[in-house]
Parts: structure tokens; C-alpha cells; sequence
């Protein structure tokens, strides 16, 4: 079959999750950069010293490729909700509530006013998307009965009813404003125990010994030492592929196929014995796993958070990023999220730029200096005086342009990212020819 | 006598309190009928929910500031007294705000035409954050008063005592609901009916369906301008425009699926009852077991009570169901 | 449509490129705010005019030029870069979130601040810049921002928000750097908690005592044999660590409370209910804690059904603007305030220092309090990072030691003495202003914040024995 790769000789072949070899290479070489980014003095095999994507290593970016990580989780289970079965969705972020608060209980630790279990991560991360789920199946009957726009409100009802609860219970959630600590992302057998695996201190990637060093010392020279925030990332990342994979999976199941058929055309779909009740069921209870899981790592790495972080500008950073990234697709949510957390550091890299320009004179000076505000009298888009000129701060910009994005993008591309990429592999597939 | 005059007194104040829970009830109520109808025309027309309608209403309220008080224009090319100089520059503002409606519609809603539902209602939230944020880039660091001529005066009738700005909160939601179902009796009123029904029979009659989306969204924004108007005077947010002022709108959102996306007086019902719910709420549901903040919520578990028996609201169509 | 996704793409590589460029630049990318240094050499001209006697009370003026007086460069690493000649100060604000508003001018203050000290000498001649990021009033950005920053700066110049600032404090503690909290939650004061923190201003428990006291004086003064209270507030530590205050003070002054609303003030929903409450129960005096915009409702809610009491509150429940609202009478006939230095405009000589500042580098710029505050905050730092200096360790964790060593931080009138080398109960600030709104002094060009105590310590806070947070978070 060399040389044609979209032949297909067999059904499974076809399903499979990397049909191509092009694919299988471009994910592990694509993974085995990903892995590499945190490692930050680079890896030495044989004399060369190897660093890809050095400048990723930052403590910051990292902080930043976490949350890609744990949001894209997160968008993952609404991409399956609202993505694959249709059901649109304002409620994320009750549902990561829900997750964040069952894995504060059972996996943090006990405080004057507040419960926690002190129970380790095997227990509380899968019992937050379980609990979460459980909610979810709660919810999904309502589902059932209301659809479309009604559904969206019903869930932004959701938003403001777990603000209310999240707000009330005190003794789960630290209260409204003065929030509780949370469980440690650190693997423990049982309570109280010595942590086997700490991702929250610097140190060896595994305290007992350093198994990466082990495996391939001989060949390749990893740090000994990896950061506090590089584990975090690291972990982080296991979780996102393992979700990832069960996400990709789930499109070639029974169950799967199910959701896209109640998308397209529901009546059809229960025509055909797709049953809407049940299948809606599940695509909440899926959805919400996901959600509840995200939100149990979301608080678990920020460590400390109030209930208000759950709110409806929370749902709505997920449905923009399905949105961005193009809803119903694996590929699309992960770009989406990259693309909504690492945007704005670069329009914050970009307004520092542009103003450092400013002030180096030059021939690019006077081109920035058209949009960057720097006294009272000078308009400009990008303010650098905070407050007292004309012209949006750079915060302001940030946020504009993030609103102004969500916009373009469904005008302009509504497969969003995926399909901008769709776009650019079909133009190389055939060139030199346009088709 | 003394259980008596105590009797007589606890009738008193319970009159007393019944009174002030419907004329609030009633005085919110108007403000979110304002908003609903508003969501209302704009569904029917272009079958979207303006998620932007929040930033728009404080945007409004914000020109009204800025018009009415900071330049007063064109209230002052009129003369005459202050509260019909403040009227003037008040509703020029209210117009602006429609016109910011049409461009939105023009720019942002008109390529969306044919696309999902939910797309074109997560573009009016991108618009939203967007709108937000220059509209509090223009409020700037302290809440811009509206200088109002209504002040802090209240009305006092026996056990009834509501503030000017309540009753002309309520007056002028009845004249434009009045008006409004009047518009629709019009030619474009009718036209716009019509295109609610369908786009494409309009179209074959000769009606502009583009021009009747304007016109739509336009009514609309003029709709929540004067709903932000009323949400920034005296009592509600005496301060006036806020940063706030943009999430009062979210309140409003279970009045529209109360009475139904595509339906007018479902609007205006939907709007007292939710405003009556939230302020009897607030009244009566004082148990300390409730928590805090329990008559926020209370719309919508009311909204979710009846979506349950009636799943398009009080007055919506059902939609048909077709393979 | 083919044009305009075209476009679209175009765009997409441009943000790109300026990834590269902002990527390549990263360890020297400081500034959010380096334009104080153009601005400011404005400011030094309109200074050197007319305000020479500025100067003195900054840095030590042109000695700073030629390399210090005789004091060898100290150790430096993160933060400071002796060769370039600069001092980066972070700051974690909230500029677009619930406190956008009162955060944006306070940042305000430190720029003009810095550009003051800059344009004269900076500190022995080390220019300051800010490196200014948006948390949006959210513990995930601000948790993110933290890590950008503390491999940039040498400080913090401030931190917003308690439970943000809670959630950084483990990690400001093992990575050795200091901040300065922007929240006057009374658990700042705790050792157990403070060792990086310079916490300012009365915490909100003993401004509440403060200012409890007070009107309980005016109320008996005016009359009332027993005045009554009651109190209302947000939830969380702002509101409830207000409300132990007031409960203290209560107990100790023997107040009755007619009605305790404790974090019953939720932002955003109708708050008729505790307007209700609250006139429902005819107390003489009425303590709340919660923003602007809330207080307002309350208020207005209140006095539409007639009711009349001494209402005060805490600081950020007060905004100037109320006295362009329809309720400025009623306030000036009721209200009682309380801040944490003294209002722009009034005569303190650190005030019309401040005041000519800004007068020389943004004449237009609309007056508020809040530009005080970060005034203060910004001298809390040169005054940590000038004895950093002097004892030869500019490192992160030479500035927290020197910082820890201070004492007798004076501001010129404009906010009470700090000290923060001692025992917590000894240092921990216990004055308060306190106002009334003044509708003329607001005509006049001020922000109508009449001073009528700038330094005021009740017996119950003077007395107060301070064992940590009031309000335990």
C-alpha cells in the first residue's frame, strides 16, 4: 500500500485513530516536543546541545501551557456536548464547580471552617469527573424537554444557581471571596502519606530516582533537576493525551456516532433507534465528566480560589474556544485553547514591543508611534499610561480584540482554526495545482 | 387595647409590606420588560439572542450621561426648562444607542445570516466583551450620574410610596409597549411580522428582509438604553452608569424565556412576573436557611419551573419538528 | 470573502512574528510602562520650574547621578540591572475586573511616582520602571502573572485581592520576594502570614472600630441616649473581617445590633432585601462594607422609604462621585467615611507634593483618591528598596530583609506612620481618617472629601490586642 496512503483495505483500518503513517509520525514527534519544551537547560545527545522551542521553557509559558492543558481538557467535554450531540451549553463552569469542590472535600485538607478528606489524587480526580457526571445526568433530563436557545439560558441559569450554592456552602467551599486551599497535584498511596510523586516542588521528575535519566542516560543527557511548574506542565500533559485519545475514541463508538446522528437530524436519529433521552443522558454525563475533571486540576494547580472563579465569563471562555478552534473536532478544541490562552500573551508581548520602539526612535518609531498613546495629547490604540490618557490599556486591548476574535472568526471561518489548517494542508496536498 | 393597637400596627406594617413588594415588583418589572421586549423584537426578526444587549444598555445609559449632562446636546439648542432640556439630550442619546445597533447589525449580524443559531449568539457575546470594555473605558474610574431630573423625590399615597423615577420607569414602559404594538399595525411593522414568519415568503413579496433586521436591532438597542437608563437612576443604582450596569441584563434573561423567545406580550409578562417573583423574594423568602442571595435566583428556578410544563414559555410557538 | 480570510491569515502570521520578536526579547521585555521615562522628561522640565522643593522629600536628588555617595553597588540579581541602570518593580492589578476602576488610578499614582523619582535621579541614579500586568480579579491570571513576573522584578509594588494574593503567598515565601498587598485584610499583619507581605493603612476590622466609635460619639452627642447599629456587608474577607470589627466594637461600647448582615451585600443582584432589612429594623447607626455601586443601591433603596440614621462605612464603599448623583444631600446629612490617607486635595504637605506632581505631568487628568494610594504604596517600596540599597543587597531577598527593617515610614501628613520591624501588635496600624462629603468642596475642584480627623485611633482600636486575622480566612 505504499505511497497510497487513503487506501483503505479494511474497515478498522479506516476507524483507526492515525490511519496515516505521515499522521503516526507527526503526533509522537509532535508529542516528543511537547515533552521536551519544560526541560529546561535542554537535553545534550552526544555533543550537540538540543533545545527545541527554548524559549517555551519559561516558568511563565509553562504556567501558561498548563492551562491550555487543563482548558483543553475541559473544552474537550464541552466539544462532546455541544460539538459532537449539539446540545449548546452555557453551563461549563457549574459543572467544573461541581468537579473542583467534590476533589476540595475529598482531597483537601481539613481547616477551621472548612471539610477536606486529605484523600490522594487516585481518589479525588476521577471521583470530581464522576460526581460531576453524576450532576450532569441531573441536569440532561431538562435537556430532553427544552432545546436550543431555551437550552443555552437554562444553562446560563445553572451558572448563576451554583454561584448561589457555591456561595452558601461554606463549609465545602471556603466561602463567597475567601475561597479554601486545595488538594496538591502530588501522588500519594493514602492519606497523609509521603508523596511518591510531588509535581508542585522542584526536584527529580520522580523523587526515588530519576527513571527518565535511567532510561536513556546513556544516550541522552536529561536535567537532573525540573522545575516546580515544568512537572506540573508534564503531568498535565499525560492527563490532556489521555483524554485526548478517549475523546478521539469516543467519535468511532456506538455512542459517538449516536451524538453526531442527534445533531444532524434528531427526529431522524430516534427514527433510526437512536434513543434521544438516553443518548442526551449520555452526552451530559460525558460532557460533565470531562468538565468536572478540568475543574478539579484547574484548582489544584492554581492551589487557592474563591467560589466566584466559576462564573458565566468561565463557560464562556469554553464555548469560545470551541468555537475558535472549530466545533466538533478533537484537533479544533486543542487549537482553540492554545489559541485562547497564548494569544493574549502575545498581544502583551506585542503593545511591550511596540512601545519599546517607540522610545528606540528609528524608522519604525513613528509607525508604532501612530498606535501607541504615550501622553495626554497623543492618540493612540495602545495606552501606556494607566488610566489617564486616551486610548484602551493594554488589558483593555487585550480583551477587545479577544471579543472582537470570537466575532471574526464565526463570520469569516466558522470551522475556526481547523478549518484555517484544512484549508492550508488541502492547498499543499494538491500543489502545485489550486485542486 | 394594647394587643389591639399591636394587631392594628402588625396589619399596618404586613399592608406596608405587601404594598412595597408589588410597587418594586412592578418598578423592576417595567425595566425588564423593557429588556425582554427588546431581546424579543430582535429574536423575532433575526432569531438571535443578543448576548450584547447588557454591554448596549450601559453603553446607552453611558451616552445618556454624556449627552444629557457632560455636553447637553441638543437640549441645550431648545431652552426651557431642565427636565425638558435633560428629556431631549436623553432621548437624542437613546437614538445614538439605536444607531449603534444598526452598525452592529450591519457589521456583525448580517454576514452571520443562515449560520447556527448558537454561532450568531456567541457572536453577540464576542461583541459583548468588546462593547464592555470601551464602554467602560468611556465611564471611567467613578460611575457617571445621569443627571436626572427626577432626584431622590418620592411619591407617598397612603401605604404606596414609590420614587419618581419608578413611575416614570412604569409610564414610559406602557407607552412603548402601547407603541410598539402599534408599530406593528404599521407597513414595516407588518413587513417585519412577516419576516419573522418567513424570510424567504417576505422576500418574494418585495420586503427588504436586510432593511427589516436594522430596523430590528435598532428598535432593540433603543430598548435597552432606556432599560439602562432606569437601572442607573435613583433608587435602583443611584450612582448611575457603572461597570455594573452591563450584568443587570442577566436578570432580564429568565423574563424572556418566561414568556417566550418569539412573543411580544410574553415579553411584558414575563417581565413583571419576573420582577414581582425576584421582589416578593426578597421580601418574604427571609428564612436564614435560604442563604444569601436567594432571591437573585429565584427567576430563574421560576423560569425553570414553567420551562418544565411549558418548554417555549408562557406564550412562545412551539417550533415544528420536521425530518 | 476570499480577500477578507485572506486578511484574516495575515493577520494570524503578523501575531506570530510579534510572538518571535516578543519571544526573543523576553528577558530584557520589562515595561509595560516605560513611557514614563518620555513622559517624564517632561515632567522634569515642568518640575525644575516650579517645584524644586520636591525634590527633597525624593530620592536623593542629583548625588544619585554620579554613581552614589561612596556606597559600593550592591548585590543584585533578579530585578536589577546595575549596567543598564534600572529597577523593575512588578505589579499584579486588576485593570479590566470588578476593581478596574479604583486599581486603574492607584496605578496612576505609582507612575507618577517613579516618573518623579526618576526625573530626579532615581534611586543613587538606578532609573524605576513598572512592569504592569492585568490579573482581571482572577486567581488563575494572577497566580500566571506572578510567575511572569518574579523572574523579572525585583518586587512587587502591589498584589490585588486577598484571596489572590493568599494564593501567591506560598510562592512569594519560597522564591524569597516581596510584595505589598493591595487589600487591608487584617490577617496582612499576622507574622505567620506576612513575612513577605508590607501590609498599610488601618486593617478593615480596626477601621471599623475607628469609625464605629466615632459616629456612636456624634450619635450620643447629637442626643440619642443608646444608639442602635446595624451592619451589612460583602462576604468574604472584606466584608466579614469588617464585621468583626464592628462586633468588637459593639461589645466593648455596649451597641446594641439590630440587624447583622454579614456577607449578605452580593454584587449584581437586587438588594432591596437588605436595604429592607436593614430599615426594617430602625437602627440609629448603620456600618457597611461593600463597593460603590452597591452601597449606592442600598442607600437609595433606604432613604426612598424614608428612613433616617449616621450611615458610614468602609473605605472602597465611598466614591467621590457620589456627590454628582441625585443622593448627594441625603449623604451629606448622613454620612460618615473613612480612608486610609488622606483625600486628594487636602493640605497635607505629602498631599500637595503629590498634587504638584501630577499637576505637572497630567494637568487633566480628573482628580481622585485613589491616585494617593498608589503614591503610598510606591514610597512604601523606595523606601525598602533605598535601605535594600544602603545595606548592599539589592537581591530579591535583600530587599524583603530590608524591608522588614523598616521603621517610621513617614508620609508627609498624606497617611499615618508605617512600621514594619517589631511586634504585630505593636506596628499594626490602628489610624484612620475620616470624612464627610462635602458637595462645595467638590465645586470648588477637589474630590469633595472633607477631612475631619486624619489621624483618628478610637479607645476600642487603641486598646485592641491584635492575635492575628480578625477574620480567619
Amino acid at each position: 500500500m505504499r505511497g497510497r496512503p487513503h487506501l483503505y483495505v479494511s474497515y478498522e483500518s479506516e476507524q483507526s485513530l492515525l490511519p496515516t503513517w505521515t499522521q503516526r509520525v507527526i503526533v509522537v514527534l509532535f508529542l516528543f516536543l511537547m515533552v521536551l519544551i519544560p526541560l529546561n537547560g535542554g537535553i545534550e545527545i552526544g555533543e550537540r546541545v538540543f533545545q527545541p522551542l527554548g524559549f517555551l521553557s519559561d516558568n511563565s509559558w509553562l504556567k501558561i501551557l498548563s492551562r491550555v492543558a487543563i482548558f483543553g481538557i475541559g473544552a474537550l467535554g464541552l466539544n462532546i456536548l455541544t460539538g459532537l450531540a449539539g446540545q449548546v451549553s452555557l453551563g461549563h463552569a457549574f459543572f467544573m464547580g461541581i468537579g473542583a469542590y467534590t476533589a476540595a472535600v475529598l482531597g483537601g485538607e481539613v481547616g477551621k471552617a472548612h471539610w477536606g478528606l486529605g484523600l490522594p489524587i487516585w481518589i479525588w480526580l476521577p471521583a470530581a469527573g464522576l460526581v460531576a457526571a453524576l450532576v450532569g445526568m441531573l441536569v440532561a433530563p431538562t435537556a430532553v424537554r427544552v432545546r436550543g436557545l431555551y437550552l443555552a439560558i437554562v444553562t446560563l441559569g445553572l451558572v448563576f444557581i451554583g454561584e448561589y450554592l457555591f456561595r452558601n456552602l461554606v463549609s465545602i467551599t471556603g466561602g463567597s471571596q475567601s475561597g479554601r486551599k486545595f488538594p496538591e497535584l502530588e501522588f500519594r498511596w493514602w492519606q497523609s502519606e509521603e508523596p511518591a510523586l510531588a509535581f508542585n516542588s522542584d526536584g527529580p521528575i520522580w523523587a526515588p530516582f530519576n527513571w527518565l535519566d535511567w532510561l536513556l542516560g546513556p544516550w541522552i543527557n536529561f536535567p537532573a533537576d525540573v522545575s516546580e511548574e515544568a512537572k506540573t506542565y508534564l503531568i498535565l500533559l499525560v492527563l490532556l493525551v489521555v483524554f485526548v485519545v478517549l475523546a478521539k475514541n469516543l467519535q468511532r463508538t456506538r455512542i459517538g456516532r449516536a451524538f453526531m446522528a442527534l445533531r444532524d437530524r434528531d427526529i431522524a436519529a430516534e427514527v433510526m433507534g437512536v434513543p434521544d433521552a438516553k443518548t442526551k443522558f449520555e452526552a451530559f454525563a460525558i460532557s460533565s465528566f470531562y468538565a468536572g475533571v478540568a475543574g478539579a486540576l484547574l484548582v489544584a494547580f492554581i492551589g487557592r480560589t474563591i467560589p466566584e472563579q466559576f462564573n458565566l465569563l468561565l463557560s464562556v471562555q469554553f464555548v469560545a474556544i470551541i468555537l475558535i478552534g472549530g466545533a466538533g473536532t478533537v484537533a479544533g478544541t486543542l487549537m482553540g485553547s492554545v489559541f485562547v490562552f497564548v494569544f493574549p500573551r502575545l498581544v502583551q508581548d506585542f503593545s511591550v514591543w511596540l512601545t519599546e520602539t517607540v522610545e528606540a526612535g528609528g524608522v519604525l518609531s513613528s509607525v508604532a508611534d501612530f498606535f501607541v498613546s504615550t501622553s495626554l495629547d497623543d492618540p493612540g490604540l495602545v495606552s501606556t499610561l494607566e488610566g489617564v490618557s486616551p486610548g484602551l490599556n493594554v488589558s483593555q486591548l487585550n480583551l477587545v480584540i479577544y471579543g472582537l476574535l470570537i466575532v471574526g472568526f464565526l463570520i469569516f471561518e466558522p470551522l475556526g482554526l481547523y478549518g484555517i489548517w484544512l484549508r492550508i494542508r488541502n492547498y499543499w496536498k494538491g500543489w502545485p495545482f489550486t485542486y | 387595647m394594647i394587643p389591639v393597637l399591636i394587631a392594628q400596627a402588625a396589619a399596618d406594617s404586613a399592608v406596608d409590606k405587601l404594598v412595597s413588594a408589588i410597587t418594586n415588583g412592578l418598578s423592576l418589572g417595567a425595566i425588564y420588560a423593557l429588556l425582554a421586549l427588546g431581546f424579543v423584537i430582535i429574536f423575532k426578526a433575526t432569531q438571535v439572542i443578543s448576548f450584547a444587549h447588557g454591554a448596549i444598555a450601559a453603553l446607552g445609559a453611558y451616552l445618556v450621561a454624556y449627552f444629557a449632562t457632560v455636553i447637553n446636546f441638543p437640549g441645550d439648542l431648545i431652552g426651557g426648562p431642565t427636565w425638558l432640556q435633560w428629556t431631549v439630550s436623553a432621548i437624542f442619546a437613546v437614538l445614538m444607542t439605536a444607531v449603534v445597533g444598526l452598525v452592529i447589525e450591519r457589521l456583525a449580524i448580517r454576514p452571520m445570516i443562515g449560520e447556527p443559531m448558537f454561532s450568531i449568539a456567541m457572536v453577540t457575546i464576542g461583541l459583548d466583551i468588546a462593547l464592555r470594555i470601551i464602554s467602560n473605558d468611556f465611564i471611567s474610574t467613578e460611575a457617571r450620574p445621569l443627571g436626572d431630573p427626577f432626584g431622590t423625590s418620592v411619591w407617598e399615597a397612603g401605604p404606596v410610596s414609590m420614587a419618581h423615577s419608578e413611575i416614570a420607569a412604569i409610564t414610559v414602559t406602557i407607552i412603548l409597549v402601547v407603541a410598539i404594538a402599534w408599530f406593528f399595525r404599521t407597513r414595516i411593522g407588518i413587513a417585519m411580522r412577516a419576516t419573522a414568519f418567513d424570510q424567504e415568503a417576505a422576500m418574494a413579496q418585495g420586503i427588504s428582509v436586510g432593511r427589516i433586521f436594522a430596523i430590528a436591532w435598532a428598535i432593540g438597542a433603543g430598548l435597552a438604553a432606556v432599560a439602562g437608563i432606569f437601572a442607573s437612576l435613583f433608587p435602583r443604582a443611584s450612582q448611575g452608569v457603572s461597570s455594573e450596569t452591563a450584568f443587570f441584563v442577566f436578570r432580564a434573561f429568565p423574563a424572556i424565556i418566561l414568556g417566550g423567545l418569539d412573543s411580544v406580550p410574553g415579553a411584558v409578562v414575563g417581565g413583571f412576573i419576573i420582577g414581582l417573583a425576584e421582589s416578593f423574594a426578597g421580601k418574604y423568602l427571609t428564612w436564614s436557611g435560604f442563604g444569601v442571595g436567594f432571591s437573585g435566583i429565584v427567576p430563574y428556578l421560576v423560569m425553570m419551573v414553567v420551562l418544565l410544563v411549558r418548554p417555549y414559555g408562557l406564550f412562545g410557538t412551539e417550533e415544528i419538528r420536521r425530518v | 470573502m476570499k480577500l477578507t480570510r485572506k486578511l484574516l491569515v495575515l493577520l494570524f502570521v503578523l501575531a506570530l512574528v510579534a510572538a518571535a520578536c516578543g519571544g526573543d526579547d523576553d528577558s530584557s521585555d520589562t515595561t509595560a510602562a516605560p513611557a514614563d521615562d518620555g513622559g517624564t522628561t517632561e515632567t522634569t522640565e515642568a518640575m525644575t520650574d516650579e517645584a524644586p522643593e520636591t525634590t527633597e522629600a525624593m530620592a536623593d536628588d542629583d548625588g544619585g547621578d554620579d554613581g552614589g555617595d561612596a556606597m559600593a553597588p550592591p548585590t543584585v540579581d533578579v530585578g536589577v540591572d546595575l549596567e543598564a541602570g534600572t529597577i523593575s518593580i512588578g505589579m499584579l492589578s486588576d485593570l479590566t475586573g470588578g476593581f478596574g476602576p479604583l486599581v486603574t488610578p492607584i496605578v496612576a499614582g505609582h507612575e507618577a511616582y517613579w516618573g518623579n523619582v526618576n526625573a530626579n535621579g532615581g534611586i543613587h541614579g538606578l532609573q524605576v520602571e513598572l512592569v504592569v500586568r492585568d490579573t482581571v480579579y482572577d486567581v488563575t491570571n494572577h497566580v500566571t502573572l506572578y510567575e511572569e513576573l518574579k523572574d523579572q522584578v525585583v518586587a512587587f509594588g502591589h498584589s490585588t485581592g486577598s484571596p489572590h494574593t493568599l494564593a501567591i503567598n506560598e510562592d512569594l515565601q519560597s522564591d524569597g520576594i516581596l510584595a505589598i498587598p493591595l487589600t487591608w485584610y487584617s490577617g496582612w499583619s499576622d507574622p505567620a502570614i506576612n513575612a513577605n507581605l508590607l501590609p498599610h493603612g488601618a486593617p478593615y476590622c480596626i477601621e471599623a472600630m475607628n469609625l464605629i466609635e466615632y459616629i456612636y460619639d456624634v450619635a450620643v452627642e447629637s442626643g440619642i441616649a443608646e444608639p442602635t447599629l446595624a451592619i451589612a456587608s460583602f462576604p468574604g474577607d472584606y466584608g466579614l473581617d469588617s464585621m468583626e470589627g464592628a462586633k468588637l466594637a459593639a461589645d466593648a461600647l455596649g451597641i446594641e445590633i439590630l440587624h447583622d448582615g454579614s456577607g449578605t451585600i452580593i454584587p449584581g443582584q437586587d438588594l432591596l432585601p437588605v436595604a429592607d432589612a436593614i430599615t426594617g429594623s430602625g437602627a440609629d447607626m448603620v456600618w457597611v462594607t461593600a463597593n460603590a455601586p452597591t452601597f449606592s443601591e442600598i442607600y437609595g433603596a433606604a432613604i426612598a422609604g424614608g428612613f433616617e440614621a449616621i450611615w458610614s462605612g468602609a473605605g472602597p464603599t465611598y466614591s467621590p462621585a457620589f456627590l454628582d448623583s441625585p443622593l448627594a444631600d441625603a449623604l451629606q446629612r448622613d454620612y460618615y467615611g473613612t480612608f486610609y490617607l488622606s483625600p486628594w486635595g487636602s493640605d497635607s504637605p505629602g498631599m500637595q507634593e503629590m498634587m504638584g506632581v501630577f499637576a505637572a505631568a497630567n494637568p487633566d487628568a480628573p482628580p481622585t483618591d485613589f491616585y494617593g494610594e498608589g503614591w503610598v504604596e510606591a514610597k512604601i517600596m523606595h523606601e525598602a528598596l533605598l535601605k535594600a540599597y544602603e545595606l548592599g543587597d539589592m537581591t530579591q531577598a535583600g530587599v524583603v530583609a530590608a524591608a522588614k527593617s523598616l521603621e517610621g515610614i513617614d508620609f508627609n501628613g498624606m497617611a499615618p506612620t508605617e512600621t514594619y520591624m517589631g511586634e504585630p501588635n505593636d506596628i499594626v496600624q490602628r489610624q484612620s481618617m475620616i470624612f464627610r462629603p462635602d458637595a462645595e468642596l467638590r465645586a470648588a475642584g477637589g474630590t469633595g472629601t472633607r477631612v475631619i480627623e486624619a489621624t483618628y485611633t478610637s479607645p476600642t482600636a487603641a486598646g485592641f490586642v491584635f492575635e492575628g486575622a480578625c477574620f480567619e480566612l
